[in-house]
Parts: C-alpha cells; sequence; structure tokens
C-alpha cells in the first residue's frame, strides 16, 4: 500500500508542478489580453481628450496609440515606456523617441509570443495603420526586417521621415526568453 | 511473527521499495527524455516552418544591418579609416601630422564624416588633401564661409575636405566624393606646447573618444524636424546638420555633432575600427631617463644625446585609448627655465617657461575641508570605477586629524555621504571606506547638480577647502559647467582627476584651471598610487600666488593672468614683442615668503611655430573672457581675426581644401555617413547606451514544463495499475 501511496505522492506533486506551470504561462498570456481590454476603454477616454488616461487607477503607464496590421488581424493599443513591467500589458512605446504618427522614427517594441507575434508574419508592402490619440490614422508601408543584436541601438535613432520601427525578440520560438537577439521590422510612413 | 522475521521482512519491503523507486526515476526520466525529444522535435519543425514563412532577413548577422541608399549617416562603415600619426618633439614643443586615409568598400560615391580627438591645446594649421599624386593645400576661412565652399564642392561632384572645431579637444573632418573603390588622404598637422610637470614631460595623444553623455531638453519635434530638413536641403550646409546619436538640446546645442556611433565591441563588422600607426621623433635637448608609455608598447631606438625614435611594438594599434609618452631629464639636467623664440611679421614670438624653485620645509599644513566628487555614471562603469574608488580610499587614507571632509556622488541624481563635512575620525572614515567601496556606476553624468553641490560659493572660510573631483569628463555641456565653476568656486580650489584610458581632457584642464586647481590623470589602475600620490603632496605644498611678469610696455602676453601655481608647476607663457627685450623679472609670493627671478629674453632656441602656439594661447584667453562677460559678438570677432591672421582652426574658423576637377558623374549619387568610432579600452557598452528591450516571456517554457510534468504523471498511472495487479 505504501507503494501506491509514494507514487500517488509522486504523480500528485508532478500534477501540482503542472497546474503552477500552466498557471504562470496562463496568467502571462491572460495579462497580456486581460490587460488590453482595459486598455480599451483608457483609449476611448484618450479619443475624448483626456490626457494619459490610466486604463486602472494604480496603472503607471497609458495607452498612446493603437497599432493595426490589417493584413495579419493584429489590433493593439501601444503603452507609454517599454519597461518590463509595461511590456506585460502591451507593447511599448520608447521613451524619447517620436510618438507613434509623428514625424520621425517612431519605436514600439513588445513581446514576440504575446503581441508581437504577428511580427513574423510581416512581409514587405504589409500594411501598418496608427491611431493617435486625436483620432487621426496614419498609415505605414513595411520596408524591410532585421535580426540585430542587443546592443545594436541603430535602429532607434532619430530620423527625419515619419518611420514606425517595431522591436521584438528573435528567435520566435527560442525557448530561451533572455537572448542577445532581437528582430526589427521598419515601415515607412506611407 | 517475531521480532526478526518482522525486521527481515520490514528490510525486504525496504528493498522493494528502493528498487520501485529506481524503477519509477529511471521510467520517469526515459518518458521525459523521450517527451522532451518529442516536443523539442514538434518546436524545431514548427519553428522550421514559421521560419520559411517569415520575410527574408536580409543578413542575420548582428550589426551589418541597414546600410541604406540615401543614409542619413548609419553607422556601417561604408568608409574605412586608418591613421598615421607622425610627431616631432622639440624640447617642450610637439610638431605633428596625423594622416587620416579613407578608403571607399563600396560600389557608389561616399561622404565619410569623422569625429576624432586631439591634444587640448592644439594649433591645428594645415590640411592637405591628396588623392592619388595630387596634394590639394587647403585655406582658412570663416566657419559658415569653409562650410558653404565644402557644400558647394560636394555638390558639384568635386573632392573636397573640411575640418572643423567643435571642442579644443575634439575635430570633425569630412570628406566628399570618394569614388567607389577609391582612398583619398587627409592630413593635418598642428603646434603644441607639452606638459611639463613635477619634473617630467608627458605627451599625450588622444585616441579615443569617451562617449559624451548629452544633459538637458531635446529640440522640440517640430525644431528637430526643422533641422531634418536642412539636413536633406541639397545644399547641405556641413556645419550645420550632425548625424551622431544624439539629439541637439538646449544644453549641448551640437550635440549631434559631437556623438559618432560606438558599435559595441564584438557586433563591429571589421576586427579594428581606424588602426592606429604612431612615430615619434624625440630631440629632447637635454640627456633623458625614463623615457617611457605607461599605454603602449613601444620600440625606442636611442639617435643620440637626448635624441630617440619611438614607435609601437604593435605597428598599428585600434583606437581605443590615448597614447601617452613621458621622459624626465637626467639628473642635473633639469631646466630652471626654457625660451624658444619666432622672428614673424616684423614682431618676436617667445614662449617662456620658468621653474619656480621648490619650496624648502613646507610651513605648517593648514586644517582643510576636503570634499571628494565620484563620477558613478555609466561610462565610469568597468575599470573606471575600480580606479576611482581604489584612488578615493587613498585620499582617505591621507587625510588628518583636525580636517574635515564629506563625500559626493552623481550620475543621474547627486548623493552625498554626510550632510555637512564631518571631522576625520576613526569611525566617520570608516563610514566612508564602506560607502565609497559600495558604490557602482550607472545612469547618465548630472555634473551640474554635482558642482553645485561642491562648490558652495562661499569667499571667507576658516579651513583650506580642497574639492577632489574624479570624473572621466564625459560630457557635451563643458561651457555650461565652466560658467557655473566660475559663478560658484568661491574660496575653494577644484582639481580634477581624470580616470580612464580616454578622459576628455579639455574639461580637466580648463575646470582645474578655472577652479584654481591642478589636472592629475590617471589612465590605468597600477598608477592609480603614485599620481595621487603627488597629487596630496601638491595639495600638502605652500601654493606660489600672485605670480606677475613686468613686462615692459608693447608686450602682448598671454595669459593675462598667470595662475597659483602649485608644487612642481612651472610659468608658462607667450607673449608677442614688438622689438627685442633683453630680461623679464618674475614675482611671486609663497606662504609669506616672496619669489623674484629674473630671466633673459635672448638667445633662445629658435623654432617654428612659436607665434601659432601665441595665437592659441590668445584664443583660449578670447573664449575664457566670453565667460567674464564679453559679449559673444566680440569674443568672435577677435577669435576670427587671430586665428585668420596666423591660419589657425577654431571655434570659428575651418580648414577647407577642394580639389577643382569634377570627380562624381552628375546624377551619381552620394552616400554619406558619420564613421564609427571605437568604444575606449575598458568600458561597458551597455552601461554607456543601454540596450533594446527584453521581449519575450517564458510561456512556453512554462508550457513545456507542465507538459513535461503531465507526462512524466501520466507514465506513473499504469505503474501503479501494475503494481496493484500483482
Amino acid at each position: 500500500m505504501r507503494t501506491f501511496h509514494r507514487l500517488h505522492w509522486v504523480a500528485a506533486a508532478l500534477v501540482v508542478f503542472a497546474l503552477w506551470h500552466l498557471g504562470q504561462a496562463g496568467w502571462i498570456h491572460a495579462k497580456a489580453r486581460l490587460a488590453q481590454y482595459l486598455m480599451q476603454a483608457a483609449w476611448e477616454r484618450a479619443l475624448r481628450g483626456e490626457r494619459e488616461p490610466k486604463p486602472w487607477p494604480w496603472a503607471d503607464t497609458w495607452p498612446v496609440a493603437r497599432l493595426m496590421a490589417p493584413r495579419q488581424g493584429a489590433d493593439v493599443f501601444v503603452l507609454a515606456g517599454a519597461t518590463g513591467r509595461t511590456l506585460a500589458f502591451g507593447p511599448g512605446h520608447l521613451f524619447g523617441t517620436t510618438p507613434p504618427g509623428g514625424p520621425g522614427n517612431s519605436v514600439i517594441s513588445a513581446h514576440r509570443d504575446t503581441h508581437f507575434a504577428f511580427l513574423r508574419h510581416l512581409a514587405p508592402g504589409d500594411e501598418l495603420v496608427v491611431e493617435t490619440p486625436d483620432g487621426a490614422r496614419r498609415r505605414y508601408v513595411v520596408s524591410d526586417a532585421a535580426v540585430v543584436d542587443r546592443r545594436d541601438l541603430r535602429a532607434t535613432r532619430p530620423e527625419p521621415m515619419p518611420r514606425l520601427t517595431l522591436i521584438t525578440c528573435y528567435p520566435f520560438d527560442a525557448l530561451n526568453s533572455r537572448g542577445p537577439l532581437r528582430y526589427v521590422v521598419r515601415a515607412a510612413g506611407a | 511473527m517475531d521480532a526478526g522475521e518482522t525486521r527481515g521482512r520490514t528490510r525486504s519491503r525496504a528493498w522493494e521499495i528502493t528498487v520501485d523507486f529506481i524503477e519509477t526515476v529511471a521510467f520517469a526520466a526515459v518518458a521525459g527524455a523521450m517527451a522532451s525529444l518529442a516536443l523539442a522535435g514538434l518546436a524545431l519543425l514548427l519553428a522550421a516552418h514559421a521560419e520559411a514563412r517569415e520575410m527574408p532577413v536580409r543578413d542575420a548577422r548582428a550589426g551589418t544591418l541597414f546600410l541604406r541608399a540615401h543614409g542619413s549617416g548609419d553607422a556601417m562603415p561604408a568608409v574605412l579609416q586608418a591613421t598615421d600619426v607622425h610627431m616631432k618633439v622639440t624640447g617642450m614643443i610637439a610638431r605633428v601630422r596625423v594622416a587620416q586615409r579613407f578608403t571607399n568598400s563600396t560600389a557608389s560615391w561616399q561622404e565619410g564624416v569623422y569625429v576624432f580627438p586631439l591634444p587640448e591645446n592644439a594649433a591645428v594649421d594645415t590640411l592637405a588633401l591628396r588623392i592619388g599624386t595630387r596634394t590639394v593645400a587647403g585655406v582658412i576661412r570663416e566657419r559658415e564661409a569653409a562650410a558653404r565652399t565644402y557644400a558647394r564642392a560636394r555638390e558639384a561632384g568635386q573632392r573636397a575636405a573640411l575640418v572643423e572645431e567643435e571642442r579644443p579637444n575634439l575635430f570633425t573632418t569630412s570628406v566628399a566624393n570618394v569614388g567607389p573603390g577609391e582612398a583619398v588622404e587627409v592630413a593635418i598637422e598642428y603646434q603644441q606646447t607639452l606638459r611639463y610637470d613635477a619634473g617630467g614631460l608627458a605627451l599625450r595623444f588622444p585616441l579615443a573618444i569617451t562617449p559624451r553623455y548629452i544633459p538637458g531638453t531635446p529640440a522640440a519635434g517640430e525644431a528637430l524636424a526643422q533641422r531634418h530638413r536642412q539636413a536633406a536641403a541639397p545644399l547641405r550646409l556641413a556645419g550645420l546638420a550632425g548625424a551622431g546619436w544624439a539629439l541637439d538640446t538646449d544644453a549641448v546645442p551640437d550635440a549631434s555633432r559631437i556623438t559618432p556611433p560606438v558599435p559595441a565591441p564584438d557586433t563591429a563588422r571589421e576586427a579594428v575600427l581606424n588602426p592606429v600607426s604612431m612615430e615619434v621623433e624625440l630631440d629632447a635637448g637635454m640627456p633623458v631617463e625614463r623615457l617611457a608609455s605607461p599605454s603602449h608598447a613601444i620600440v625606442v631606438e636611442r639617435r643620440g644625446e637626448g635624441r630617440y625614435r619611438v614607435t609601437l611594438s604593435a605597428g598599428a594599434v585600434p583606437a581605443d585609448r590615448d597614447f601617452r609618452l613621458d621622459w624626465r631629464p637626467a639628473a642635473g639636467a633639469a631646466p630652471r627655465a626654457a625660451l624658444f623664440t619666432e622672428d614673424r611679421d616684423g614682431a618676436i614670438y617667445a614662449l617662456l617657461m620658468v621653474v619656480p624653485p621648490d619650496p624648502g620645509r613646507a610651513a605648517a599644513r593648514l586644517p582643510r575641508e576636503a570634499i571628494f566628487v565620484i563620477d558613478t555614471s555609466g561610462s565610469m562603469a568597468g575599470a573606471s570605477i575600480a580606479q576611482a574608488r581604489e584612488a578615493l580610499a587613498l585620499a582617505l587614507a591621507r587625510l588628518q586629524p583636525g580636517d574635515t571632509f564629506n563625500v559626493i556622488e552623481f550620475n543621474s541624481t547627486t548623493r552625498r555621504l554626510f550632510p555637512e563635512a564631518q571631522p576625520v575620525t576613526a569611525e566617520s572614515l570608516h563610514t566612508a571606506r564602506r560607502w565609497v567601496q559600495g558604490l557602482r556606476a550607472s545612469g547618465g553624468t548630472e555634473m551640474a547638480a554635482a558642482l553645485a553641490e561642491a562648490l558652495d560659493g562661499r569667499e571667507t572660510r576658516e579651513r583650506l577647502r580642497q574639492v577632489v573631483f574624479l570624473t572621466d569628463g564625459a560630457v557635451g555641456n563643458e561651457d555650461q559647467l565652466f560658467a557655473l565653476i566660475r559663478s560658484r568656486l568661491g574660496a575653494s580650489r577644484l582639481f580634477t582627476v581624470g580616470i580612464g584610458s580616454a578622459p576628455n581632457a579639455h574639461f580637466m584642464t580648463r575646470a582645474a584651471a578655472l577652479g584654481g586647481g591642478t589636472f592629475t590623470y590617471i589612465g590605468r589602475i597600477e598608477e592609480v598610487a603614485a599620481r595621487m600620490g603627488e597629487l596630496f603632496e601638491r595639495l600638502d605644498a605652500p601654493v606660489l600666488r600672485d605670480v606677475a611678469i613686468d613686462w615692459p610696455a608693447g608686450v602682448e602676453a598671454w595669459p593675462r593672468r598667470i595662475p597659483d601655481l602649485y608644487l612642481g608647476e612651472p610659468v608658462v607663457v607667450a607673449a608677442r614683442l614688438d622689438r627685442p627685450v633683453a630680461a623679464v623679472a618674475l614675482s611671486g609670493e609663497r606662504a609669506g615668503a616672496s619669489w623674484r627671478q629674473t630671466v633673459a629674453l635672448e638667445g633662445g632656441a629658435r623654432n617654428g611655430g612659436i607665434a601659432k602656439l601665441w595665437a592659441r594661447h590668445k584664443i583660449d584667453a578670447l573664449i575664457d573672457s566670453g565667460r567674464d562677460g564679453a559679449s559673444a559678438a566680440s569674443v568672435q570677432a577677435g577669435v576670427v581675426e587671430v586665428a585668420l591672421t596666423h591660419g589657425l582652426v577654431s571655434r570659428y574658423t575651418s580648414l577647407v581644401a577642394v580639389d577643382t576637377t569634377a570627380a562624381r558623374p552628375a546624377g551619381e549619387p552620394l552616400q554619406s555617413a558619420m564613421l564609427p568610432v571605437a568604444l575606449p579600452d575598458g568600458m561597458v557598452h551597455e552601461a554607456v547606451f543601454g540596450e533594446l528591450p527584453q521581449t519575450a516571456t517564458p510561456a512556453l517554457l512554462h508550457v513545456l514544463f507542465a507538459l513535461g510534468a503531465m507526462l512524466l504523471a501520466a507514465a506513473l498511472w499504469p505503474m501503479r495499475a501494475r503494481r496493484a495487479a500483482r
């Protein structure tokens, strides 16, 4: 009987372990999705003219733009700042770069396995649309993509023309979430 | 069932459990491994599939990216570059030729913009543009006129070169219309006074630029767009637009011109950016001992008494640290005074150096208030912060009972150890040592706030107040900081200690001069003890004050006011005499005793560049007068007049050379790039520039763990049933 107990315990422990990990994975994705729903409401407030609308009372970020990729069916709200905390909830706009839709190089970064999973399906010529808080929409056309080292900051440098630079981790299916490479998609204002 | 039988059965039971457990674990391991393999295979398959659908990545090698047809200055080195330096040293004067070779490695026409350092007191007077066997000499022009000349040649397809001063120790060479596969050479020459200090001569040739921190608020979106429109206009003014990694700000209006791209060391495509070779012909004019380079391995050939030829052992080296060469006069041969003269345009120019006698037994040491300021910004990360901490530990150990002290660290914010300066006690020293040991380097270099904390502007104090400032000087807002030092110095004295392989010597020397102190340079950790030892002797020895030279009328001497001199520092002055003067008297006062000395102004060594050194001293003095309230327009007019007369590059004058033969056919586009420079040795790239955000979640890993555990649990299930059936 004791043998059964031991195996039982081991199996049970394994199931708990499995559930915990599933929970972690689920929580990451749930947070990513749920936050976007809350962002929807905040964005509507932004469109009505509220400045820096907090999606929930204790949030330290707010939506600054809405990013759409019609062919890929992606539609996400971009948050202010690209810190680890912000990126759990949505794509983050890098402080110091041109605001999305603005006249310069606007850099947006997001997780490769949630909000920016669609980046791998973008092809040159694809359309990207940015909605700004004043309700205006600006179109961009994807020009190229490249893989860079994480310390290579050239893609974030200021530029004279309207440009959208989307950055996520690379390779897309790597198990290591702290790898050194980044996938950079660049789109020019149309 | 007796006890023995029970024990036996228990033993066999225990054995059974053990076997069972091992069996379980083995099975689990095999099952787990197989499951993992299957999953990994599946993942790979999916990934390969996904890869196939992805956009073709142009070049998956890191760091070889974004070479664009019409660049706004991306870092990919389309133009490769190498430098040969030749120096001729006579006594304490150096004549240097820096030949920059630009090679176009692409199939299109290129313009290269190269930002590079020179000694902070270099008087740049010559530019030669060489294409094949043809050489075009540069001419000196007002800065904007030179930039226009260059821009016109650039648009007309003519080969042209432009040399501009960004800071006294930071220059830009622009070279236009380098044809596919073609090489051109831009050679510049300068004249320089070497630093005679603590009984030795020090030659320092900067080879690297520590990336400058740019404080202030960037130009607003519209102003920026405006600037870029100007940049993109057909007649781009080289003097107006920069393509560096920083945006212009209110504090550093030319930030984009002084921030050349710095690739992360192992992502640079070329193994060595800008290899440098160096040759020094030294004629010391006296027997020499201890000729050595603390920075590089050198080969020394003796050519006669006090004459040497010095080259680098490695041939060519990466431009990632300053080159230094030090020597001392042999015992007994040390000069008490040196004079160099030049007759030019009906005037006599003289460079005079006088070494005041050492003070005898020092007078009683005065109690002091020592304020140590340590730069803990990102550019100090790596080797520099270790040097700074060690230097500071030595400084703390030198404090005497009766002194008071405080320590201030700064990066993006400023933090002080004690709210007020504390008396030196075992306890306060212990607290300070532990605090210093814990200092880490990261963040920005908001130096103005730290200087404002350290210099309180008070004029009267009961103690000698000495501020020792340890930094690499990696800032772009030098002018702002100089103004701050001037206005808040009060009775304090500011001593700068330059740390790292390429500190900003312009900032260090000017800040110390304005602060009434001295500049100490520590290049490597091995030098900390020796250099700090020299500084402590200086801090303890009495100062020679009120140094004056009674020039006869008709003499224009620079600097106007001789600074206070610390132990081992000479008087250095450049003068323009309208007729011969036999001798002048120098005087000063030290620890209550007066010093008086007469030196002859005849029979000095003839040297061809003294007029230019005099002009350079005058330009420095004029720029300084701007900080004392002279109007910007009058400063500019004064500088332009001197610089044009003597043919020197300055803040307001540039050298430009145009080869009038058209080179680039009309219709062929011209690409332009700011050339990348090497990160100085010992620095940490991420600590200065940051990195792209971390953009992956461990969700997939969690799912895999969960799947693995589930499979294991499932594998244990049949085993349990099997066992139950037995």
